[in-house]
C-alpha cells in the first residue's frame, strides 16, 4: 500500500513538473494584460456611464404624448423607448399607444394584438408603478405618500427562539455591518417616531429604507470587485489557470454587479422596516453568483487535464510509462492527483475571499472530481484536439448547469439539493448544513465521478490509447472490459476454470454494471424532461414516455451488446437470455434502492412533502395489488432486456430492431401505469 | 481562389468525420432546454401566480385588519383569516394554520404600522414574501387613495392588469442572443485549435511545401470556420419560429453573427499563431472572448441589445448602424491578422 501511494506520488510530481511548464510566463503576462485592458475600458465605461447590463433596453416602443406625465415613466424604464405620440402607429412603429386622460378619468392603453403588445403593456404597468414610488419618495407629508410602514420579521413557527436544525443562527444580521446600520436606522425613523404632519427636516422610514439599499448595494460591489482583484493577483504569483479564474470571475462580477437589485442576506435581518415596495424578498443572490465564482476555475482546469492526457496519447509518451511497474490505475492516479490539489486549493482559495467555510470547499470537491472524471473519459476517447474541444466544452457546459441551475432554486424547493453547489450557497448565507443533506447533495456527483474514472480506466491500455479507432468502438471496448465470460467457447480469465461460480460471476458483473448506469439515467431523462416540457402535453407526454423507455432500454444492454461483440458472452439464445434478465434485475433492484434513498433523504429533509404525496395515492390499494404494481418493473425490466440481449448477440440490424420492440412495450408499460394512477 | 476552397473543405471534411458538430448542437440544444427550465424557476419565485397552487395564508389581526381582508381580495393567490389578537394569529402560524402573520394597528397619527411575520428561511420564504409584499402594496395603494388630498402630487393612474407570458421578454432578450452567439465562440475555438494541431504535427511545414500561400490557408481554415455558423443559428431561429416564437429581421441578425464570428475567428487565428502551443493558445483564446464579449455586452447597444431588438421587431437606425460597426471592425481585423501572419509567419 505504501509503495503503491508512492508510486502515485511520483508520477504525480512527474505531472505537476510537467504542467508547469505548459503555459509560459509570456502567456500569463498576455492574459495579465487583456484583463487590465477590459478593467480599464469598463472601468472608463462606469465614470462615463456608458456601461449597464440591461439586455433588454428599448425592446418596447411605446407611444405617449411627450407631456404627459407617462412620459416620464417611460423614460425611467429602460426596457422602454419613447415613441412621440403624433409620430406613433401602432404596429409599424409602437407596440402600445397611452392616451392620458387626466387624474379622473385614468388612463387607457392600446396595445398590438400580438405577445409583444401585452408584454410590452406589463412592462409599462411596471414603469408606472416604479414611477409612481418614485413620485412618492418626493412628496413632504410623508403619512398621506406611506400609509403603510411595514415591521418584517422572520420567525420560524415554532417559536421566535428557532430550534429548527437545518437553520442556522440568523445569517447575515451579525457580520454584515451595513445590514446591521440600515436596520438600526430604519427602527429609529419608521417605527418611534412616525411622521404624521410631514415636517421636512425629520428623516422618515421611506428614505431611511432607501438609504439602506443604496449603502448596501454599492458596498456590496465594492467589495466583490475588490475581492475578485485579490483572487486574480494572489493567483498569478502561482498557477497561470488560477489567474485566468480570478479574471474571469472579475469579468462576470463587474457585469453582475450592476445589475443586482438586492444583497439577499439583508431581507433575512430582523426588523426590516419600510414601505411595502422595499420588501425584498430573500432571494440568495450574491450568494449565487459567489457559488458561481467556484465553478469558473474548473472549467480551465478540464482544459489544462484533458490537454495533458491527450497529448500524452498522440505523442505517444505514456507507451514507456505502460511498460513499467506501474497500473493504469497508479498512472491515472497521479495524474489526476495535481489537478484535484489544485482544485482544492483554488476553491480554499476563494472559500477565504469570499467568506466560505469548510463545507464549501467539501462540497465543491465532488464537482471538480466530476470535472475531472467526465474530461477524462472524454480525453481517452477522443482523437483529435478538435474532438477533444468540443468534449471539453460539452462537459464544462453540462457540468455548470447541472450545478449551478438546481442551485437558483435553493430558498424554493427541496430539488435544489441535487447540486452540491446548494450546500455552498447555504454556506455562504451562513445557514448550517446537516449531513443528510450533504450526503444527499454530494453522493450523486461522487459516484458519478468514480464511475466515469472507472470508464476510462477500462481503455487506459495500448490497444486503446494509441490507436485511432471511433468513439463509439472504444466506448463498447470500455464496457466490455468490465464483463465476464458467460457460455461456453469464449475467452476466459485464466485461472477461474470452475464453471459454476464464474457464471454467477458473469451474470453478478452485468447487473453490476447494469445498476451502474442507474446515475446517468437520472441524468438523461431530468434531461429530456428540460427538453421537453416547452411542447404542448398532449405531445410531450407521449413523446417523453417513449423517450424515458428508450433511455433505460438502451442503458440495460448496451454493455450487453459489447460483450457479444467483443466475444464475451457466447452467442447463444440461452446466454443471451441469461444475461438480459440478470441485467433486467440489476436495473430493478438499482432503480428501488435510489427510490427508495430519496424517499428517505426527502422526507428526512422536508417533512411531509413530495414523498408522502406519492405514497397517499396507493393507500386505499389491496396488498396485492400493491405488491404486483411493485414487482411489475422487474418482470418489465426483465421480458424486454431479454428481449434487446437475443437480439443483441445476432448483429446489429437485430439489436435496433429488438431495441426498437423493448423500447415500444416498455413505453406501452408506462402508458398503463399511467393510466391506473393518474 | 481554388487553393483556399480545398483547404476550407479539407478542414469540414475532418469536422465531418469526427462528428464532433453533432455534438456542438447537441450542447446548445441543452442550454436551450436549461434556459426555459431556469426561467421557469426564476418566475415562480418572482411571479407565484404564475404557477398554481401557490395560495398564501395569512393570518390577520389588529383593528385595520378589514382593510387588509379588502385588499386581499384584490390580490389572487393571497388570502387573510382574521383572527382576534396578535397573539391568536401568532399562534395560528405556529400550528402552521397559516403562512404568514400581518397585524395591521392605526397609529395615533394617522398612519398604520403592519408588523410582519413571516417564515424563516424554509423553501417557501420567497414565494410568500413576494405574495406578501404584492399584497401590502395593493394595501397601501387603497390607503394612499384615501390621504391623496394632502398630497402635493398624485400618482399616476395605473393602467389595467393584463395578462402577458413572463417567457416573452427572456425568449427575446437571453435565450435568442445565446442561441445565435454560441455558434460564433465555437467557430473561433475550432480555429485555434485547427491551426496549433498543424504546428503540433508538423502538418503545416508540409502544406508550405504545397503551392499555396501562408495566407490562403489561413483563408481557407477561416472560411470553413465561419461558414458553419450562420447556419447554426438559422437552425435555431427556424426551430424557435416552428415552436411559435417569431423572429423578425432574420438576415440581419445573421448579417450580424457573421461579422462576429470573422471577427472572433480573426482573434483566435492571431492568438493561435503567436501563442507557443495549443494550451497556451485555448487559454488566451478565452480570455480574450470573454473580455471581448463581456466588453461589448455591458456596453450600451453591445451586440446582445442589438440581436434582442431586431428579433423582436423594435429595431431603429442605432441597431443598423451597430451592424455596419460590426462589419467594418470584422473584416479590419481579419484583414490586419492576415497581414500579420502573411508577413510573420505562424511562429509555432
Amino acid at each position: 500500500m505504501r509503495t503503491r501511494l508512492k508510486r502515485v506520488l511520483r508520477v504525480a510530481r512527474w505531472e505537476a513538473s510537467r504542467a508547469s511548464g505548459g503555459v509560459d510566463r509570456r502567456t500569463v503576462l498576455a492574459a495579465v494584460a487583456l484583463l487590465a485592458i477590459a478593467g480599464t475600458v469598463v472601468g472608463a465605461g462606469v465614470a462615463a456611464g456608458v456601461v449597464g447590463l440591461d439586455v433588454d433596453r428599448d425592446v418596447y416602443r411605446v407611444g405617449v404624448d411627450a407631456d404627459s406625465s407617462y412620459a416620464d415613466a417611460v423614460e425611467g424604464e429602460p426596457a422602454l423607448t419613447l415613441v412621440p405620440a403624433e409620430r406613433a402607429t401602432l404596429g409599424t412603429n409602437a407596440d402600445l399607444v397611452v392616451h392620458d386622460r387626466g387624474a379622473m378619468e385614468g388612463v387607457v392603453v392600446r396595445a398590438t394584438d400580438t405577445s409583444k403588445g401585452e408584454a410590452a403593456a406589463a412592462e409599462f404597468r411596471e414603469a408606472v408603478e416604479a414611477h409612481n414610488e418614485r413620485l412618492m419618495y418626493a412628496e413632504l407629508n410623508r403619512t398621506a405618500a406611506f400609509p403603510l410602514t411595514v415591521t418584517l420579521q422572520y420567525a420560524s413557527p415554532s417559536g421566535p427562539s428557532g430550534d429548527d436544525p437545518t437553520v442556522g443562527d440568523d445569517p447575515t444580521v451579525g457580520d454584515d455591518p451595513t445590514g446591521d446600520r440600515g436596520t438600526g436606522e430604519g427602527d429609529v425613523d419608521g417605527v418611534d417616531e412616525p411622521t404624521s404632519d410631514g415636517s421636512m427636516d425629520e428623516p422618515t422610514s421611506g428614505d431611511g429604507v432607501d438609504d439602506r439599499d443604496e449603502g448596501a448595494g454599492d458596498d456590496e460591489d465594492a467589495s466583490l470587485g475588490g475581492d475578485v482583484d485579490d483572487t486574480s493577483a494572489d493567483a498569478d504569483g502561482e498557477e497561470s489557470g488560477l489567474a485566468s479564474d480570478g479574471g474571469a470571475d472579475g469579468e462576470d462580477e463587474d457585469d453582475g454587479g450592476f445589475a443586482v437589485p438586492s444583497i439577499g442576506g439583508e431581507a433575512f435581518g430582523a426588523g426590516t422596516v419600510g414601505s411595502p415596495g422595499s420588501i425584498t424578498p430573500p432571494f440568495p443572490f450574491a450568494s449565487l453568483v459567489l457559488a458561481f465564482v467556484f465553478l469558473v476555475p474548473m472549467n480551465f482546469l478540464v482544459q489544462a487535464y484533458g490537454s495533458s492526457v491527450l497529448s500524452e496519447r498522440t505523442k505517444r509518451r505514456g507507451e514507456p510509462l505502460l511498460v513499467t511497474p506501474l497500473s493504469p490505475v497508479d498512472i491515472v492516479a497521479g495524474k489526476t492527483l495535481p489537478y484535484v490539489a489544485v482544485a482544492v486549493a483554488v476553491t480554499a482559495l476563494i472559500a477565504v475571499v469570499v467568506g466560505g467555510g469548510p463545507v464549501s470547499v467539501l462540497a465543491i470537491l465532488p464537482v471538480a472530481a466530476a470535472f475531472l472524471a467526465a474530461t477524462f473519459v472524454g480525453a481517452v476517447f477522443a482523437r483529435s484536439f478538435k474532438e477533444l474541444t468540443f468534449v471539453t466544452v460539452a462537459v464544462s457546459v453540462l457540468l455548470t448547469s447541472y450545478a449551478f441551475v438546481p442551485a437558483i432554486f435553493t430558498n424554493v424547493t427541496p430539488v435544489a439539493l441535487i447540486s452540491p453547489l446548494t450546500l455552498v450557497v447555504f454556506d455562504l448565507q451562513g445557514e448550517a448544513v446537516s449531513l443528510g443533506e450533504f450526503l444527499f447533495s454530494t453522493g450523486p456527483t461522487a459516484i458519478a465521478a468514480v464511475l466515469l474514472f472507472g470508464l476510462g480506466l477500462g481503455v487506459y491500455r495500448e490497444e486503446d490509447l494509441f490507436t485511432q479507432k471511433p468513439v463509439s468502438r472504444k466506448f463498447l471496448d470500455a464496457l466490455a472490459v468490465r464483463l465476464y465470460a458467460v457460455g461456453e467457447g469464449v475467452r476466459r480469465p485464466p485461472g477461474l476454470a470452475a464453471r459454476l461460480p464464474d457464471r454467477i460471476r458473469g451474470l453478478a458483473a452485468v447487473a453490476f454494471l447494469t445498476a451502474c448506469t442507474i446515475p446517468f439515467v437520472f441524468v438523461a431523462e431530468l434531461l429530456a424532461v428540460a427538453v421537453l416540457f416547452a411542447l404542448p402535453v398532449t405531445v410531450s407526454i407521449p413523446v417523453l414516455l417513449v423517450t424515458i423507455a428508450f433511455i433505460e432500454e438502451v442503458a440495460k444492454s448496451l454493455h450487453l451488446y459489447a460483450g457479444f461483440e467483443r466475444e464475451v458472452f457466447a452467442r447463444t439464445d440461452r446466454v443471451a437470455l441469461a444475461v438480459g434478465l440478470a441485467s433486467g434485475i440489476g436495473f430493478f433492484l438499482a432503480e428501488k434502492a435510489t427510490a427508495v434513498v430519496q424517499a428517505v433523504g426527502l422526507t428526512e429533509l422536508y417533512v411531509g412533502r413530495a414523498a408522502f404525496g406519492s405514497v397517499a395515492g396507493v393507500a386505499g390499494l389491496s396488498p396485492l395489488v400493491l405488491a404486483a404494481l411493485f414487482f411489475a418493473p422487474l418482470v418489465v425490466h426483465g421480458v424486454t432486456t431479454a428481449l434487446t440481449a437475443v437480439g443483441a448477440s445476432r448483429n446489429r440490424t437485430y439489436y435496433a430492431v429488438a431495441l426498437a420492440l423493448a423500447t415500444l412495450l416498455h413505453a406501452a408499460y408506462n402508458f398503463g401505469v399511467l393510466g391506473i394512477h393518474g | 481562389m481554388d487553393s483556399r476552397l480545398t483547404v476550407a473543405k479539407r478542414e469540414l471534411a475532418g469536422l465531418r468525420a469526427e462528428k464532433t458538430i453533432l455534438l456542438a448542437i447537441g450542447i446548445q440544444l441543452f442550454i436551450a432546454a436549461f434556459s426555459s427550465f431556469l426561467v421557469v424557476g426564476l418566475v415562480s419565485m418572482y411571479d407565484p401566480g404564475a404557477l398554481d397552487g401557490a395560495e398564501v395564508e395569512v393570518a390577520g389581526a389588529g383593528d385595520a385588519v378589514a382593510d387588509l381582508e379588502r385588499a386581499a381580495d384584490e390580490v389572487t393567490g393571497a388570502s387573510v383569516t382574521r383572527y382576534e389578537s396578535a397573539s391568536d394569529a401568532r399562534a395560528a402560524f405556529d400550528r402552521n394554520a397559516a403562512d404568514a402573520v400581518v397585524v395591521a394597528t392605526r397609529d395615533d397619527r394617522g398612519g398604520i404600522t403592519a408588523s410582519v411575520t413571516a417564515p424563516d428561511a424554509t423553501v417557501e420564504t420567497t414565494v410568500i414574501v413576494v405574495q406578501l409584499r404584492d399584497l401590502l402594496r395593493t394595501y397601501e395603494r387603497t390607503e394612499r387613495e384615501s390621504r391623496s388630498s394632502w398630497l402635493s402630487e398624485q400618482p399616476l393612474p395605473l393602467p389595467d392588469r393584463t395578462g402577458t407570458s413572463p417567457y416573452f421578454t427572456f425568449t427575446y432578450t437571453i435565450l435568442i442572443p445565446v442561441l445565435v452567439f454560441l455558434p460564433v465562440f465555437i467557430s473561433g475555438s475550432l480555429v485555434v485549435d485547427s491551426i496549433t494541431e498543424e504546428i503540433d504535427e508538423g502538418t503545416l511545414e508540409l502544406l508550405r511545401v504545397a503551392p499555396v500561400t501562408i495566407g490562403e490557408i489561413l483563408d481557407g481554415k477561416a472560411l470553413a470556420a465561419v461558414a458553419i455558423a450562420p447556419g447554426q443559428a438559422l437552425l435555431w431561429l427556424l426551430l424557435l419560429e416552428a415552436n411559435g416564437t417569431s423572429v423578425a429581421n432574420v438576415g440581419t441578425i445573421l448579417a450580424l453573427m457573421t461579422a462576429l464570428t470573422t471577427l472572433v475567428v480573426a482573434v483566435a487565428a492571431g492568438i493561435a499563431a503567436v501563442a507557443p502551443d495549443r494550451r497556451a493558445a485555448q487559454f488566451l483564446y478565452s480570455i480574450a472572448v470573454l473580455v471581448l464579449f463581456g466588453g461589448a455586452t455591458a456596453m450600451a447597444g453591445g451586440p446582445t441589445n442589438a440581436v434582442a431588438r431586431l428579433a423582436i421587431d423594435s429595431a431603429d437606425l442605432a441597431t443598423t448602424i451597430t451592424v455596419a460597426v460590426y462589419a467594418l471592425l470584422a473584416a479590419v481585423a481579419y484583414l490586419g491578422v492576415r497581414r500579420f501572419v502573411t508577413e510573420n509567419g505562424i511562429s509555432g
